[in-house]
């Protein structure tokens, strides 16, 4: 009678397994995954934090994976917080972007800044190039020693960004808002680097750094 | 829409005198119908109205544009890294309702027109949602949806979304979150056969040459005297009343001579105007996922994908599954971005996901240069600073759409609302002249 008990009950586990297993694994890879990314966010303080109005635009942890919208992961803190004033006063202009920045305190931005410097940068893998417009490219950062300013790898250091792995359509945007001055850096240079060169050139600069490798620091 | 509605309203009122200047080549606003062929159309901007929008349902009725329910029948698909979880909602996104009956009690404090007026302004306008969350013994595991409700609704995460107006946005919604933040009775729960624009394309039709599209105002300049000048790129235009009906950080694309007052003006320099939602639209052969007892609802958690939902026409003829997504996390090339959504629906609906139709793609922040947001994500403290420079005319401006309305601001019904009333307020001033 155990026995018969027993297989009785073992047909009825494997039963409900071959319904419900699919089901069950899912809800355990589900609370799993839960708990993982729980972790790993908490890392950074409690739930909810600032960044987390951030991550729409700006990709979680600051990888964007949209040409349009800039990552934000690894760039230096002090041309973040300078970025965040500049919307915050006026200076750089982008109708989406200041009103959140005056939206935030010194404090905040600090924090926020802190955050996406310490964060690390991923390649711009949705990006693909093209192989003529990249090779003018390299040959353009390399004539133009962007490397002084942005760093070796391009990265960033300083009140430099990074620009290797950064959204293509994002960096024409900006190259071009340099030459026609609607954009201006703190020394000036840009706007004598971008008015040097034709549109398409700069086509080409978006190319090659956009495809570049990212390198965390 | 506001605009097209106080337009109406002139016209009913026997006004013929006036011109309806738009920015776009079509009308409706963040209202946009996308063709499906074969006489379907999926919804791009605004689309659902709900219980207590009175004035989107009568125009609607007046407009002989017809109704029907979102489909949220059968269960939802919750994904999450390699997990997936079926479950039933009953028509709701699942947050937590306790935690919802709170808010609902403490919206009665903060009315829906005047948020700043609230007996309890200094106390909540310094909260943000998420400061007031975090205090409620949330679960992680319940986190994720309240994230995606606030995204949904507010176009912010909870970090930077002003509780005072959050309760305002409840208030709205007869003090009731879940007619708020819902599917089933609620504000999402409805539909307009033919599309939510059609309502705008139906006023337009009847507004003739009265109309001017393609016509964007560059410059509004004696705002302060009896002829109010507006530099048009298809000219100047001179009137003695002109209706604003743009959304607040629209305005500051127009310049304004003499500079507008510095409330007004602050209040359109801090208006957010970070929301500007993506939404996709993957068209199938039929809605196949209803057969399976799935209503086509899926929620991801910390993936590109937001919120899917069943979108098919009343009948389900064909299947349409809308979604909002995460622009950040999705290709902005739109075939890869099919790709990655297809690959979701195959997990959640099944493989004839992977075989879809059509597909349309749609951000409101690059769209045009007409939208720039979608919802307001107002930030604490806004509303203490800036409520009382919301509505006060500036000389013979006054101020319309959405944003404006008393009730339902920042959905169309609040477009409807601000329109008739922006109507009166032109032809009252008019008659007192």
């Amino acid at each position: 009678m155990k026995k018969k008990l027993l297989w009785g009950a073992a047909v009825l586990l494997v039963a409900l397994l071959a319904l419900f297993g699919r089901d069950l694994l899912g809800f355990y890879h589900l609370v799993t995954y839960i708990d993982s990314t729980t972790q790993a966010y908490e890392a950074d303080g409690p739930w909810p934090q600032t960044a987390d109005a951030c991550y729409g635009c700006h990709g979680l942890r600051g990888n964007s994976q949209h040409q349009r919208y800039p990552s934000l992961a690894g760039q230096p803190a002090d041309y973040l917080k300078a970025q965040l004033h500049g919307f915050a006063n006026g200076t750089r202009h982008f109708p989406n972007m200041q009103p959140l920045a005056m939206s935030l305190g010194d404090a905040e931005i600090d924090k926020l800044a802190n955050y996406y410097a310490r964060q690390t940068p991923m390649d711009n893998h949705t990006f693909q190039p093209d192989p003529g417009l990249r090779q003018q490219g390299e040959k353009l950062v390399q004539a133009g020693a962007c490397a002084a300013c942005h760093g070796e790898k391009l990265m960033g250091q300083g009140a430099f960004p990074r620009l290797a792995g950064q959204g293509a359509d994002y960096l024409l945007v900006q190259l071009d808002a340099f030459a026609q001055g609607s954009r201006v850096d703190p020394t000036g240079s840009m706007k004598a680097v971008t008015q040097a060169l034709s549109a398409q050139d700069r086509k080409a600069l978006a190319h090659y750094l956009a495809a570049l490798a990212a390198t965390p620091k | 829409m506001a605009g097209l509605t106080a337009a109406r309203d002139l016209l009913t009122a026997g006004c013929r005198s006036f011109q309806v200047l738009e920015a776009r080549e079509r009308v409706g606003g963040r209202v946009l119908n996308y063709d499906l062929g074969s006489g379907y159309i999926s919804e791009v901007g605004g689309q659902w109205i709900g219980p207590g929008q009175t004035a989107v349902a009568d125009l609607a009725r007046e407009l002989q544009v017809d109704t029907f329910p979102t489909y949220y029948q059968g269960k939802t698909v919750v994904l999450g890294g390699e997990g997936r979880l079926e479950i039933d909602l009953q028509g709701t996104f699942g947050t937590d309702e306790r935690i919802g009956a709170k808010l609902s009690e403490l919206s009665k404090l903060v009315p829906s027109g005047k948020p700043w007026a609230s007996s309890k302004v200094n106390e909540l306008d310094k909260l943000s949602a998420g400061d007031w969350l975090a205090q409620q013994d949330i679960k992680p595991e319940d986190r994720s949806g309240w994230d995606t409700s606030f995204m949904l609704t507010c176009g912010v995460a909870p970090a930077k979304m002003s509780l005072l107006h959050f309760l305002s946005m409840i208030n709205s919604a007869s003090c009731d979150y879940m007619k708020l933040d819902s599917i089933k009775d609620s504000a999402q729960g409805t539909r307009f056969v033919g599309g939510s624009q059609l309502l705008c394309t139906r006023m337009a039709e009847q507004l003739g040459d009265r109309l001017r599209l393609a016509c964007p105002v560059r410059a509004i300049s004696e705002w302060d005297r009896d002829v109010v000048t507006l530099h048009t790129d298809q000219g100047l235009i001179r009137a003695r009343r002109v209706i604003v009906a743009i959304h607040p950080a629209l305005c500051n694309q127009v310049r304004f001579e003499p500079a507008l007052p510095e409330g007004r003006a602050a209040l359109q320099r801090a208006w957010p105007a970070h929301s500007p939602a993506r939404k996709t639209a993957m068209v199938y052969k039929r809605p196949f996922w209803r057969e399976k007892g799935l209503n086509g609802h899926t929620m991801q958690v910390k993936g590109p994908l937001l919120w899917a939902w069943d979108n098919s026409p009343p009948n389900g003829e064909i299947g349409v599954i809308n979604a909002f997504v995460v622009n950040a996390m999705l290709p902005s090339d739109h075939q890869a971005a099919q790709q990655v959504l297809t690959e979701i629906y195959a997990r959640s609906l099944g493989e004839e996901a992977l075989q879809p139709v059509a597909y349309h793609d749609h951000d409101w922040g690059l769209a045009d240069p007409w939208s720039l947001t979608c919802v307001s994500a107002i930030p604490p403290g806004f509303w203490s600073e800036h409520g009382e420079s919301l509505r006060p005319p500036c000389g013979n401006l006054i101020w319309s759409g959405t944003e404006t309305a008393d009730i339902w601001a920042g959905y169309m019904d609040g477009a409807v609302r601000s329109g008739h009333q922006s109507a009166l307020q032109a032809l009252a001033s008019l008659r007192r002249a």
